[in-house]
């Protein structure tokens, strides 16, 4: 037999283990396999080696699973602590952006009927309502945002003093 | 099987320590096991496996169950191991030689293969196995001692499947020769 020809058995042999050889060619290795000593030969050794892989026994560190437990409790924990104020900041958000939105509407829409009530200039009620209203609540929905990253540089900066 | 693993996705999702535990006890000597073969040293391995499951925690929603957990878990840990190699330059998956074989082992200490091998024929693959690539050695623990399909594993290592074939050819062509001498001795 050509050397080409062990060499596609080999190559055969090699796809059987990888798990990449169809039924028909599998068919086809066991036939040549049945009367070829060399590629027997080179099956057995392959086989040893795939064996032999299966003959390391890693030792676990014992306390390694007890401390993984622990560290994944701890930051359960913090996760399931850090989902409430999550949703505090995004309801206050939400407040100051309605809070905004409704001091330029009641300033559109009632600002020329409050001036006459209160006997005052529309230009004064203006003034009123966006430095008590809108421009307080515009600083809470542009500001509230950035506390959890200032609060968490602020706890890298705790940490680094140290 | 894909009952279970959409009970540990669904677990994963809502967070369960409850499943993360039995995961953990499941899977932690494997974990531990694929981590050695990666790096080809124990240092470090525990942390790893540490920061492992911290990750599968955090990013365990992305798991869908609807393929098999093991190689989902290798491919987190496989992400992880990358990035403290690449702080460690002295390892790296991405430089092949041509025949597979690395010139010198990293440390002159006793590999962990060498500390590990139980039989006759781990003993005579353990040297091989320290100078082996390892795009090589891992390929070949996920297929002979994990058993993951080529598609599996081409998953875990993010390459093609003709990739991942060819590296274990490649592999087992490095070890073959341990035994093809003792054949011709016997």
């Amino acid at each position: 037999m050509k050397t080409d020809d062990h060499e596609s058995f080999h190559r055969m042999i090699d796809e059987g283990l990888a798990g990449a050889l169809s039924a028909e060619r599998e068919r086809s290795l066991r036939r040549h396999l049945d009367t070829c000593s060399p590629c027997q030969q080179y099956l057995s050794a392959s086989n040893r080696v795939v064996a032999g892989l299966g003959g390391f026994s890693f030792e676990v560190d014992p306390t390694l699973n007890a401390r993984v437990v622990e560290s994944l409790r701890l930051r359960a924990q913090q996760i399931r602590a850090a989902q409430p104020r999550r949703r505090r900041w995004v309801l206050v958000s939400l407040a100051a952006f309605v809070l905004t939105m409704g001091g330029s509407f009641v300033d559109r829409q009632f600002g020329n009927l409050i001036a006459p009530v209160l006997d005052v200039q529309r230009a004064q009620v203006q003034q009123v309502l966006l430095a008590l209203w809108i421009v307080p609540s515009l600083c809470v929905l542009l500001l509230f945002p950035l506390l959890p990253l200032l609060s968490k540089a602020g706890t890298h900066r705790k940490e680094g003093t140290r | 099987m894909e009952s279970e693993t959409q009970q540990i996705a669904l677990g994963l999702r809502q967070g369960d320590v409850v499943v993360l535990e039995a995961l953990v006890e499941q899977y932690q000597s494997r974990l531990v096991r694929y981590l050695i073969y990666l790096l080809g040293s124990r240092d470090g391995v525990d942390d790893l496996v540490q920061e492992t499951w911290l990750r599968v925690l955090e990013r365990g929603g992305s798991y869908d169950g609807r393929l098999r957990f093991e190689p989902w878990l290798f491919r987190v840990a496989r992400n992880i191991a990358l990035d403290a190699m690449r702080k460690r330059p002295m390892f790296s998956l991405d430089s092949y030689e041509d025949d597979g074989v690395r010139s010198s082992p990293a440390s002159h200490e006793p590999s962990p293969y060498t500390l590990a091998a139980r039989t006759e024929d781990a003993e005579r693959l353990a040297h091989s196995l320290e100078t082996l690539e390892p795009a090589y050695r891992e390929v070949l623990v996920l297929r002979f001692q994990e058993d993951l399909s080529l598609q599996e594993i081409s998953v875990v290592v993010g390459a093609p499947v003709s990739t991942v074939a060819s590296r274990i050819y490649r592999g087992l062509a490095t070890l073959r020769p341990q035994f093809e001498e003792k054949q011709h001795e016997d």
